[in-house]
């Protein structure tokens, strides 16, 4: 048990650095749990677009019932009329959609004129169409009241339009919508802890590889009466136990954040998911802590590994997101085929044999490669041996 | 003498390899992933035409105003909103299950949408749908209010419809909002320059190095044997970060804008801070090298952080909140900087950021002098 011990004691001798990770992951899921706000009821919602509403048609009540019926369908943030202010509120998504209603726009919208408003949107985004649309709307409407019944005061020609545009389509959601966002934030939980494990995982392991593979250390070692098959197997548990342990922290969280959902088939499935990919990460830090010598380029590596393969593979951006090319790359990492899994667990609609085989395919590949991991260890221990001796 | 000195600590600096890992390659390979990251990220944002359905039965056939509709906003052209598929209710379900449409539309006693959840493109949608039924309460009610209306002269004012709104762009450059993380990125690599900073510092204590020590005997003015080392750790962090630049530029086509000069004296502004604010750390921390370097990773992270490089809505958040905040953080002074050419129409935010640096570079350079000069050393 000697050498198990060492493994704990150097893992302890590192847990600063470990807690920062689990740190970061923590303050991670806090921001995410603050910001994903899918919709929690069932009833079909529109989105508010956010959007600037500058006016310099004052007194006319055809401009503030524009501004009703807008209030109505987007979120007015009010920003003053300041270039730079402008540009900062569009550049960072305060606002998508900068509307400015020139002085004396209602009489030439009434007597046909050609004032026009200027707006400014996202190019070619959809919430700059359909404000377009909500606004052409409501002043074609008014244009058409204008023309049609010439008479009409302003008072009651706005009336009129806003009586039509409260017609409201009636919408159907066809329904699995709580549970769906249920899934996707759990499996954002669950794509972003890739990136802590992956992290603890082979920082702690490389620790004590480090040590062990010390050139006087291992000497040492090597002449003692313990073994040399009971000295690895006692490592191996080690890092077992270190994995199982980081991982069921991790995983601890996840019960705490989604409660009963985590009881659910596709709960499990993402606790199992998780489990495989630790074993992954336990086969990759152990191929990492044997073939680097020191702390300095320890770092510097995992840095590499950790996040290199955590940005390609759709840890933080959503896979859907990333091109072609990218994506085929990170197929050749583990965290890819993980990250795909927890999507398609996600994504599942029914809970049936046909919808599962997709993820033991990727759970198997994971092993696939924990396995060419193991395989590739082997050689770097090898070649240490032989270099050693 | 001072060439002399210069000439032996740009070797090493660039000798030392985890060093100039930290400061060189590991900036180009977060910009590299950055890039993988972020390159389609922002076509999420970008409006494509909408899948929808739309059950063909006998109501919907009757409804000629809605048929035509619905034809002029959808089909190949630029400008079309939707990509329609004719479909019976049962197959619209089955479709809309499998993500294959967005939404489906259905005439039973009026006209009812289905969609599965709620979105930017159903809201499109339902704003479509939402048209068709108030334009049929306009003609109701100008027929209330004026039964012997002229039906030809109504419909041809209802279906003339004209565009009331022009686009005015609010800036030279694009909203794309990605180039924040990597402005960020530079600035953080301009930081960085800090390790070299340190490094010169600790190179020159007696107390830190043996080196230190063997300098502290020699008959060397002080100042000017400083003056060489930070000469030096200031070239070196400029190459590094013209590298860095030429690399987002030149293969990875991040866009700058065109004012060249201006970026020019924004690298140098960064490097030169960078430097300044690791000598800073290095006099201020009294722990040993490796609680210096933790202290300085760990503050460049928070500022980077708060410049918008993990999020970059932060750097909005902080800047129209606490301005001040932003004004303390140099890397978020150098992250500005860099949008402000590219972005603004005009200098003045530039020049308050550059002129804010100088005022760092100072403060940086007044305590490390004031605590580094005519340090003595009882025994060595």
């Amino acid at each position: 048990m000697q050498v198990f011990k060492v493994y704990f004691k150097v893992i302890y001798k590192n847990m600063i650095q470990i807690a920062i990770y689990l740190m970061v992951f923590l303050f991670f899921l806090i921001v995410l749990a603050n910001t994903y706000n899918s919709p929690e009821n069932t009833n079909y919602a529109e989105i508010k677009v956010n959007m600037a509403f500058i006016n310099y048609d004052k007194d006319s009540k055809i401009v503030e019932g524009l501004k009703d019926y807008i209030s109505s369908k987007a979120n007015i943030v009010s920003i003053e009329d300041d270039v730079q202010k402008l540009q900062d509120a569009l550049f960072f998504r305060e606002v998508e959609y900068i509307v400015k209603v020139p002085e004396g726009f209602t009489k030439s919208l009434l007597n046909e004129g050609s004032i026009t408003l200027d707006k400014t949107s996202l190019p070619e985004s959809a919430s700059g169409i359909y404000m377009d649309s909500i606004i052409n709307k409501y002043l074609n409407t008014v244009k058409t009241y204008a023309s049609t019944l010439p008479d009409l005061s302003h008072e009651e020609l706005t009336r009129s339009v806003h009586n039509d545009m409260d017609q409201n389509a009636e919408v159907v959601l066809n329904s699995y919508s709580k549970e769906a966002s249920e899934s996707e934030k759990c499996s954002y939980y669950f794509n972003y802890l890739a990136y802590s494990l992956l992290s603890i995982l082979i920082l702690g392991i490389s620790a004590v590889m480090i040590v062990f593979n010390q050139s006087d250390l291992k000497k040492r070692n090597l002449c003692s009466p313990v073994r040399l098959r009971t000295m690895y197997f006692q490592i191996i548990m080690g890092s077992l136990i270190f994995t199982l342990v980081i991982w069921f922290i991790l995983v601890l969280a996840s019960f705490i954040m989604y409660g009963s959902y985590m009881f659910t088939t596709k709960g499990i499935l993402f606790i199992i998911n998780s489990l495989i990919f630790a074993v992954v990460s336990l086969s990759i830090g152990y191929l990492t802590g044997n073939a680097i010598k020191n702390k300095n380029v320890m770092s510097a590596v995992t840095n590499v590994v950790v996040l290199g393969t955590s940005f390609i593979s759709g840890v933080f951006v959503p896979q859907a997101l990333l091109g072609d090319t990218v994506k085929a790359i990170a197929s050749f990492t583990p965290n890819y085929w993980y990250v795909k899994s927890n999507n398609t667990i996600a994504g599942m609609v029914n809970v049936n044999m046909e919808n599962l085989s997709p993820i033991f395919v990727n759970m198997l590949i994971m092993m696939g490669f924990a396995a060419v991991m193991l395989v590739m260890t082997m050689f770097v221990v090898r070649r240490n041996r032989m270099s050693n001796s | 003498m001072i060439f002399h000195n210069y000439l032996y600590r740009l070797k090493c600096i660039v000798r030392d390899r985890t060093m100039m890992f930290w400061s060189m390659l590991f900036p180009i390979l977060l910009a590299t992933l950055f890039n993988m990251a972020f390159s389609n990220i922002s076509s999420a944002e970008i409006f494509s035409k909408i899948k929808i359905g739309v059950v063909d039965n006998a109501e919907y056939g009757e409804n000629t105003f809605f048929v035509n509709s619905l034809k002029s906003v959808s089909g190949e052209g630029e400008r079309d909103l939707f990509e329609v598929k004719y479909i019976s209710k049962d197959e619209g379900d089955k479709l809309l299950e499998d993500g294959k449409i967005e939404g489906y539309i259905y005439f039973d006693d009026g006209i009812k949408l289905v969609v599965k959840k709620s979105g930017m493109n159903q809201t499109v949608l339902k704003g479509f749908v939402d048209d068709y039924n108030q334009t049929l309460s306009t003609i109701k009610t100008i027929y209330g209010k004026n039964p012997s209306m002229d039906q030809s002269k109504l419909m041809s004012s209802i279906s003339n419809r004209i565009d009331y709104l022009k686009e005015v762009p609010v800036s030279k450059s694009s909203p794309d909002s990605i180039v924040t993380y990597f402005y960020a990125l530079i600035a953080m690599a301009c930081l960085y320059g800090g390790f070299l900073g340190l490094k010169e510092v600790m190179a020159i204590q007696a107390d830190m190095t043996a080196q230190g020590a063997r300098v502290n005997m020699a008959p060397v003015h002080k100042l000017k044997l400083f003056a060489s080392s930070m000469l030096a750790a200031a070239t070196i962090q400029l190459i590094i970060i013209f590298i860095l630049i030429a690399y987002l530029v030149l293969l990875l086509k991040i866009n700058f804008g065109s004012q060249l000069g201006y970026i020019l004296l924004t690298c140098i502004m960064g490097s030169i801070t960078g430097v300044s604010f690791g000598t800073f750390i290095a006099v201020i921390v009294k722990k040993s090298e490796g609680v210096k370097i933790g202290v300085m990773i760990g503050v460049t992270m928070l500022m980077s952080f708060f410049s918008g490089m993990m999020y970059d809505k932060i750097k909005y958040i902080i800047s129209t909140n606490i301005p001040i905040l932003s004004y303390l953080n140099p890397v978020s002074l150098i992250a500005d900087c860099f949008y402000s050419l590219y972005y603004y129409d005009t200098h003045t935010k530039f020049f308050i950021d550059i002129i804010l640096l100088c005022g760092h570079n100072i403060i940086f350079g007044l305590v490390t002098y004031s605590v580094i000069r005519r340090q003595k050393y009882a025994s060595l």
